[in-house]
């Protein structure tokens, strides 16, 4: 009996022990093979606007522009269908908890369409068709706000939000039905028996209960759209640009590795590895956050994630 | 408890088996006979990306003329496939690209560089109502890449092209998002054409576009062109041959002033005039060698395609086992001198005999314990 307790201990410590180390391995692997190019940039790799591997010469901030814009047009589109889904799903289809299951489970199956297929759609699809009637429409009535004041190309910061936002609901539209659904019942039905109407009770108990849990599940949608690659690389153009106007090519920091890797070398490589040690970072930041938020909303009850 | 032990066993029984089949796997494959003289080896290259289909086709092929030897190829890029040659994982590297002198020194022993097959790059277009064969010169499609140059009706392009109405079409420039082989022959090709694309730009398998959208790969480049109304891109001759008359691409100016629309014969009279003006030997430094530019001024090669690259095969010179060896100088030979015919119909461009010639001279001399292995 006892050996067999021993013998669990020490394989459960070994898996998490694997983890932590496989994590740990990682950032010094990545520090290491930027080191290079930490030397020769130092902080001015961050604020550096030229990419330019003939001669030598690399800076950060297109990447990260084109990494948080893309994110925050995939939040501000993703965030309200998500929640609207939650919504309709835990409030709206409390009695018809079939139903709900189905279209939850719709929408968790978005989750698991690989990420290069909605990259071909995007590419072949979505792109033109969002260029001739959304962004074309845009142009011509609303070009002289400078987000809208590029020639439409289809394959632009915009079309990779769209997709971005597609990607990242059903994890934001998962989180945030499981934290209304741990939102007790006693809080309806309190509102319920002052007379209050359904939008009242969703509007003035439900959401305020939820709030952290649905800023958490935000916090996650942005975790994964930040570090998304194929389907942003086949959308956003790949020009290393800092431009308020949305319909501009853009470039990621995950599709800058994922295109340029392969072909390089010596402090090339080094910086591509210290744009994937910046990628890390930021991920690694905005999952913790995230963490911390939906603990801190769901401590006490059961909440799947 | 009891569970616990049950699990247990399950994970031991479960990885015995596992390993069983590995061992028999392992154990059973050696065992094959053949009629083959050459010992049984595994050749691991790794490298461009371009060069994949064609190793691709050459695999089976070769598999029954030796099928003793197994090639294993992964296609991880030029620059990786070097770093992997440098770090001795792989028996050879692919590239598109000639190694640079940092990579010859990182190397340390003698590399022989052996150009294996060629390919050439076009400038493929979206125009309503124009069909293959726009005129270009060099000077202007630097101009064009270079964002100097904006809409199809520029008096540069209807000077080049009497009697073609040019539609007022704003262009788009594409171009490839991951470093290439492509684009090296193309910004080489550039930087020859216009010496402010050569100071400001530069060539490379990547490099600072001054204008225009990146696509993922030769399919993407395409995608994009197809999508978009007024758009040019460098395409690979590979794509049109394999897709033809799906993208329209446009003719080339030639040194001897000739407009040449790409094939399979005028790309290989190119290699054959860059290579009679001299390639170094196999195992010298390959780092200035292109076609690109030995032909750039040649105008008696008055048949070339100007955009002609070639892609080569990287091995050392010096092999650390006779078996291996053996069979890399087999799978080397075989390549050169009889699957090149097997690619054309991918688009691949089989070498010319003068070609063929230095690269048999440079197998002759991969060398183990001192002494030639052919």
């Amino acid at each position: 009996m006892l050996r067999g307790d021993v013998i669990l201990k020490v394989i459960v410590a070994a898996a998490a022990l694997f983890i932590i180390g496989l994590l740990v391995s990682l950032a010094v692997e990545l520090y290491a093979g930027s080191a290079a190019s930490i030397g020769e940039f130092g902080s001015a790799f961050l604020i550096g606007r030229t990419w330019d591997p003939v001669h030598e010469i690399f800076g950060a901030l297109p990447f990260i522009y084109g990494t948080l814009l893309t994110s925050a047009i995939a939040i501000l589109i993703g965030l309200p269908i998500s929640l609207g889904v939650a919504i309709f799903i835990s409030e709206r289809l409390k009695s018809h908890q079939g139903f709900g299951y189905l279209l939850g489970t719709v929408v968790d199956l978005l989750a698991a369409v690989p990420s290069v297929i909605y990259g071909l759609w995007g590419l072949l699809i979505l792109s033109p068709l969002l260029r001739d009637y959304v962004e074309k429409p845009l142009h011509q009535s609303l070009g002289f706000i400078p987000l809208f004041s590029g020639t439409p190309f289809g394959l632009d910061f915009f079309t990779a939000g769209i997709i971005l936002a597609i990607m990242i609901i059903p994890t934001m539209s998962a989180v945030s039905r499981n934290v209304l659904n741990a939102v007790p019942n006693s809080q309806r039905e309190a509102m319920y028996s002052l007379g209050a109407t359904e939008w009242e009770v969703t509007q003035k108990s439900v959401l305020p209960y939820a709030r952290s849990g649905i800023f958490g599940a935000f916090v996650l949608g942005l975790g994964r759209a930040v570090g998304e690659t194929m389907a942003v690389t086949m959308v956003i153009g790949n020009t290393p640009r800092i431009t308020a106007n949305l319909f501009s090519g853009g470039y990621t920091l995950s599709s800058l590795i994922a295109n340029e890797f392969g072909e390089s070398s010596g402090l090339y490589q080094s910086a591509i590895i210290e744009i994937a040690l910046i990628l890390f970072l930021v991920a690694l930041v905005i999952n913790i956050f995230a963490r911390l938020l939906l603990w801190r909303m769901t401590r006490g009850t059961r909440v799947r994630i | 408890m009891k569970n616990m032990y049950i699990i247990i066993a399950a994970i031991v029984i479960i990885a015995i088996i596992i390993g069983g089949v590995f061992a028999y796997i392992s154990l059973s494959t050696p065992a094959k006979t053949s009629t083959s003289t050459l010992a049984a080896a595994t050749l691991n290259g790794a490298g461009s990306t371009l060069v994949f289909p064609l190793m691709s086709i050459w695999t089976p092929v070769y598999a029954q003329a030796q099928p003793n030897i197994k090639i294993d190829y992964s296609p991880v890029g030029s620059g990786t496939g070097i770093t992997d040659l440098t770090k001795k994982l792989v028996d050879f590297g692919a590239s598109d690209a000639p190694m640079t002198a940092a990579q010859y020194t990182a190397v340390g022993s003698t590399v022989l560089t052996i150009p294996e097959s060629a390919s050439g790059v076009v400038p493929a277009y979206n125009i309503p109502g124009i069909s293959n064969g726009l005129n270009f010169t060099g000077a202007l499609l630097a101009n064009i890449f270079l964002g100097k140059i904006t809409n199809w009706n520029d008096p540069a392009i209807a000077a080049l092209n009497p009697g073609t109405t040019l539609p007022n079409l704003a262009i788009t420039v594409i171009h490839r998002s991951d470093g290439s082989g492509t684009m090296y022959a193309f910004t080489d090709y550039l930087s020859q054409a216009s010496s402010v694309w050569n100071t400001t730009v530069g060539k490379g398998t990547s490099v600072n576009w001054p204008v225009g959208i990146g696509e993922p790969k030769n399919a993407g480049v395409a995608a994009g062109i197809a999508d978009t109304s007024g758009s040019i891109g460098p395409l690979e001759i590979a794509y049109e041959i394999q897709n033809p008359n799906q993208i329209s691409y446009g003719a080339v100016q030639n040194a001897a002033g000739n407009y040449i629309l790409a094939n399979v014969t005028n790309i290989a009279a190119a290699l054959q005039a860059g290579a009679s003006s001299g390639l170094p030997a196999g195992n010298a430094a390959w780092t200035k060698v292109s076609i690109v530019d030995s032909i750039y001024s040649n105008a008696a090669a008055t048949n070339a395609y100007p955009i002609t690259t070639l892609t080569y095969i990287l091995v050392y010179q010096q092999q650390s086992s006779d078996v291996q060896g053996a069979a890399l100088v087999n799978f080397l030979s075989w390549i050169v001198n009889t699957g090149q015919a097997d690619g054309s119909g991918l688009g691949y461009v089989p070498l010319p005999a003068n070609i063929v010639a230095i690269d048999n001279t440079s197998i002759g001399q991969i060398t183990y314990n001192g002494t030639p292995i052919k």
